[in-house]
């Protein structure tokens, strides 16, 4: 009863919110709509569209051209229905993320009964308990229906409510081990916004360990069938726009060059705008590979046996440093954090990035107004409060890691922190 | 004895140059009164050149421009340099309008197979012959206009036209004495004798609009337009200010600073008009007394024109106006369509232009309106709204190209009716981009200009209405010229928008601050990730004085 409840309301909220006089100010915040997701954006790509004209030879369209036609069918037939449509797909996000949150607390507490034997007598009492995994699901649910950025994210109608559903839509794939629904739902994901590449590596992992088996086999095959699911999307996009691969320097190309410069919460608008063009692929290429591909190696090494973590991470550090970040985004992996409360208590700087998280976001759209429509602040301004509102969610995202690695230790070796007698602390060698 | 002498030479110079080879000069000054404080003259140098003499021997045609024309394969060509802004709804319709800024189209033939190549090479070679900034032309702010701008001169049956047309404007342009110089030059008197002497740089960049021109085209000679010849048109159009002056009654010396030093001998036809149509109402006197004067009907507007015909003999003449006794001012006759544009919108981050037409007129007019939007001023096509309507029924048709960053601007063509006796206002939005730092011009935030839209329109009168005939070549060819139909074409005002600026003076603080911050997160993974963790006995703390001590303690040993 209680969670029909949370939906309800949730719903009632995003559906108010959506038909609210200031729906408009919302849709356009630069903190919620990038030039990629913006419903503006994918107003004119469908109008374009519709009046015969391709939407890729100008430069203001950068969805797929799956979701091109996807809206407009929905606009050209039922234009009405799409506030409620929009509603129910983040509802469906939520719903799904429920469901992947409970099948991950049931992987805890496998992997919990595999190192039972390994852990240390005076830690035994640190164990997830039964209620405690329960409640971590229901946190997962409330956070993604009440959170602010996931809620003003779906009344700004952005496309990353979609992009969102389908991530989760991904996850809850590989939690229940359907490798063809998690593959094909990760190359859609992929289709859209090119990060979410990074999770086929977690996805891989989850399903070789639910599908037990040979290890390999189920890797090479995960591979595959995203492999081959991505080359069909990009071929049937192709398909869509009459043979012609245009679309791709208007999508993948404009994620990977950031031409337009237009400020979001990432770290890519003012880098570049005040870039020297001499270095500027060097640097486009420096960032893209810190996005797309310096972590994931050594992450997969580090935490082999955490694919849920592993995937939280990833989604986390390529929403930080992808090149145009919305709170959308933000939203949804801090939808997944409530997984990970057994944590909470290892971690030291959780007032500093609830803090910081609490002020970024009010002095941004305060900053913002004083440089665009007041005259009187900067560029640095807003600049200042992305980069802390990055240096938070990079603290949060490390700190996390490091109250993970403390509790493994502490679960083997118990919470006594001295050595022959001597008082000792926990460092990195 | 001396002067007559030389008229002589001169006269004999002339006879064997222009007859032989049959080039054809002609200087034309046309003066009218925009009341209530106006008053526009408009110069008009025209050189017919017989398309047989080739392009490295000329004779009184400028052989650079020629020379351009004929090796960039230009069929027809309009510079403008134009400087303040014709105010349409007070001053009527000029004989040539021109946006603010440099303006360049041209056609080329229909063998030029690379268009974009030779339209760059065309801009970078005029840049140098007029000394503006042409060579900013790019393809960035090219655009080829499909319904609005068509051919005046000859074109050969079945050629398609606008594929090989080329357009662009630089509303940013500054004009000034270093473009007139070279402009000059080109004539066949340059500025020593006929009416170019009256163009002394000092007293025309004190005008409230001046706009230099050069128009080439191809003329049919016959009547099957097998043989044609090249027209080159120089014009200036100056409206003079009587506040400025300091009184209504105007004369060659007060508005050219000289006299006029009698006519180019090189020309065969040198002409004044003076519009006296409103001296039934407002009695003045021309001095000296015209040759004769004129009534011209044309398309239900009576005009009364005092022709002087001028001589080379070398005669000091000095036109001018004396009021016969102080009458009340003239009421200016609203012309049948004005428009006005304007920028919406506070802030830096959304905005709108709005394009107003108002057709005055008792029919309704077709126009073709052409919106044209720099990169950096992304418009966007679902946002039309004409009348605030989403589906007009005034478009009858419509033309969109898409632009593309750094690559193409925005270009928004549509063909309309208005409605008789209505105002149709036309609003598109637009959202502000941001540049990179090395993209803005010096001064960033003295704003960016945003060029003029262009309005062809058909007029039904030809009210206010001082264009020549497509056919004609000089301003007699427009006496009792009646046609169905006025075709012109229009430039509105351009407006300014101010783009929001990053701080200049940061790329390096910017650049260690954000990668300070990927390295924040560098660091922590680098470690969580490689090293591991173990317990490590930390001593009790020791004070500084121990420390201290222990130092020399160390030392001792």
């Amino acid at each position: 009863m209680g969670v029909v409840i949370k939906y309800l309301v949730a719903g009632l909220v995003r559906y108010w919110l959506i038909h609210l006089d200031y729906w408009q100010t919302i849709a356009n915040r630069v903190e919620i709509a990038t030039p990629l997701n913006s419903w503006k954006r994918l107003m004119e790509g469908v109008y374009l569209y519709d009046h015969n004209i391709n939407p890729y030879e100008g430069d203001s369209f950068h969805e797929s051209p799956i979701m091109l036609i996807f809206f407009h069918f929905l606009l050209t037939k039922a234009p009405i229905i799409l506030p409620i449509l929009f509603t129910i797909l983040d509802l469906l996000t939520a719903h799904l993320l429920y469901k992947t949150s409970k099948a991950f607390t049931r992987i805890f507490k496998e992997s919990q009964e595999a190192v039972l034997p390994e852990v240390a007598e005076e830690s035994k009492t640190m164990l997830l308990s039964d209620t405690q995994l329960k409640e971590a699901s229901e946190y997962v649910l409330s956070v993604y229906l009440f959170n602010p950025y996931s809620v003003l994210n779906c009344a700004g109608m952005t496309t990353t409510v979609i992009q969102n559903l389908l991530l989760a839509t991904a996850l809850w794939g590989a939690s229940s081990g359907k490798r063809i629904i998690a593959c094909v739902f990760i190359a859609l994901a992929t289709h859209q916004a090119l990060y979410p590449l990074l999770l086929i590596v977690p996805i891989a992992i989850l399903l070789a360990d639910i599908n037990k088996g040979c290890n390999k086999c189920s890797y090479i095959r995960t591979l595959l069938v995203f492999v081959l699911s991505w080359g069909f999307l990009i071929y049937l996009s192709a398909y869509i726009m009459d043979g012609s691969y245009n679309y791709v320097y208007n999508t993948y190309g404009f994620i990977l060059t950031v031409p337009d410069l237009k400020p979001n919460i990432g770290l890519f608008w003012y880098f570049f705008t005040e870039m020297f063009e001499h270095f500027r692929l060097l640097f486009v290429c420096a960032f893209q590979i810190n996005a797309l591909a310096l972590y994931i190696v050594p992450l997969t090494l580090r935490f082999r046996k955490e694919p849920v973590l592993l995937a939280t991470v990833l989604i986390a550090l390529s929403t930080i440093f992808r090149s145009y970040p919305c709170i959308g985004d933000v939203g949804f992996y801090l939808a997944l954090l409530p997984l990970w409360k057994h944590l909470f208590t290892f971690m030291q700087q959780k007032f500093i990035v609830g803090c910081a998280f609490i002020i970024t976001s009010v002095l941004g759209p305060t900053v913002w107004h004083l440089w665009i429509y007041s005259g009187s602040a900067n560029a640095n301004f807003f600049f200042g409060v992305t980069l802390s509102f990055a240096t938070a969610q990079i603290f949060l995202i490390t700190d996390l890691l490091f109250a993970y690695i403390k509790r493994e230790f502490t679960l083997k070796h118990g919470s006594s922190r001295q050595v022959d007698g001597k008082p000792a602390k926990l460092v990195l060698r | 004895m001396e002067s007559v002498r030389r008229l002589l030479l001169y006269n004999i110079f002339f006879i064997v140059f222009s007859c032989i080879h049959c080039d054809v000069f002609k200087e034309e000054l046309f003066i009218k009164s925009l009341p209530p404080s106006h008053l526009y003259t408009h110069f008009q140098f025209v050189t017919l050149v017989n398309s047989d003499t080739s392009s490295f021997h000329s004779h009184l045609a400028p052989r650079s421009l020629v020379e351009v024309i004929s090796r960039f394969h230009v069929e027809e060509l309009h510079l403008t340099l134009t400087e303040g802004q014709w105010r349409h709804n007070q001053w009527g319709y000029p004989v040539l309008d021109a946006a603010p800024g440099a303006e360049l189209y041209a056609w080329f033939s229909a063998d030029v197979v690379d268009v974009d190549i030779q339209w760059k090479k065309l801009t970078s070679t005029l840049s140098g012959l007029f000394c503006a900034s042409l060579n900013f032309i790019e393809n960035f702010n090219t655009v080829i206009p499909q319904m609005t701008l068509w051919p005046t001169g000859a074109v050969k049956a079945g050629q398609n036209v606008t594929s090989h047309l080329r357009y662009a404007s630089l509303p940013r342009e500054i004009v000034c004495t270093e473009n007139l110089t070279p402009w000059k030059k080109l004539l066949p008197c340059e500025s020593s004798k006929g009416f170019s002497a009256l163009l002394n740089s000092r007293m025309i960049h004190n005008t409230n609009y001046h706009s230099v021109g050069v128009h080439v085209r191809k003329n049919c000679i016959s009547n099957d337009c097998s043989e044609n010849n090249l027209e080159i048109k120089q014009t200036v159009g100056l409206v003079y200010d009587y506040d400025i002056l300091t009184s209504s009654e105007w004369s060659f010396r007060k508005l050219y600073g000289q006299g006029l030093p009698g006519a180019c001998p090189l020309s065969s036809d040198s002409k004044i008009y003076v519009d006296v149509t409103s001296n039934d109402t407002q009695p003045f006197t021309l001095i000296p007394p015209p040759h004769s004067v004129v009534l011209s009907q044309r398309g239900g507007s009576d005009v009364k024109l005092a022709i002087y015909d001028v001589k080379p003999d070398g005669q000091m003449i000095n036109i001018g106006i004396k009021h016969n006794r102080n009458s009340d001012l003239p009421v200016p006759i609203p012309p049948p369509l004005y428009f006005n544009r304007y920028v919406l919108g506070y802030g830096k981050e959304f905005g709108g232009i709005v394009t107003e037409l108002t057709n005055n007129c008792w029919t309704s007019i077709n126009v073709v309106v052409l919106e044209n939007a720099p990169w950096w001023l992304p418009i966007q096509l679902s946002t039309l709204r004409i009348n605030g309507e989403a589906e007009s029924s005034l478009i009858i048709s419509q033309y969109y190209s898409p632009g593309r960053s750094r690559q193409k601007p925005y270009h928004l063509e549509l063909l309309m009716k208005l409605p008789p006796r209505s105002t149709t206002t036309i609003t598109i939005d637009f959202e502000f981009v941001f540049l990179k730092w090395q993209e803005y011009p010096p001064d960033a935030n003295h704003g960016f200009y945003i060029g003029s839209a262009l309005i062809l329109a058909n007029l039904p009168t030809a009210k206010n209405y001082t264009s020549l005939p497509n056919t004609g070549t000089t301003f007699d060819s427009m006496l009792n010229a009646s046609k169905l139909w006025y075709p012109i074409v229009f430039r509105t005002n351009g407006a300014m928008v101010s783009l929001p600026t990053p701080d200049f003076s940061m790329p390096y603080n910017v650049i260690c601050l954000a990668c300070t911050v990927v390295a924040l997160a560098f660091g922590p993974l680098h470690n969580i990730c490689t090293k591991e963790l173990v317990l490590k006995p930390v001593g009790t703390p020791v004070s500084l004085l121990q420390k201290v001590f222990n130092l020399f303690k160390r030392k001792r040993d």
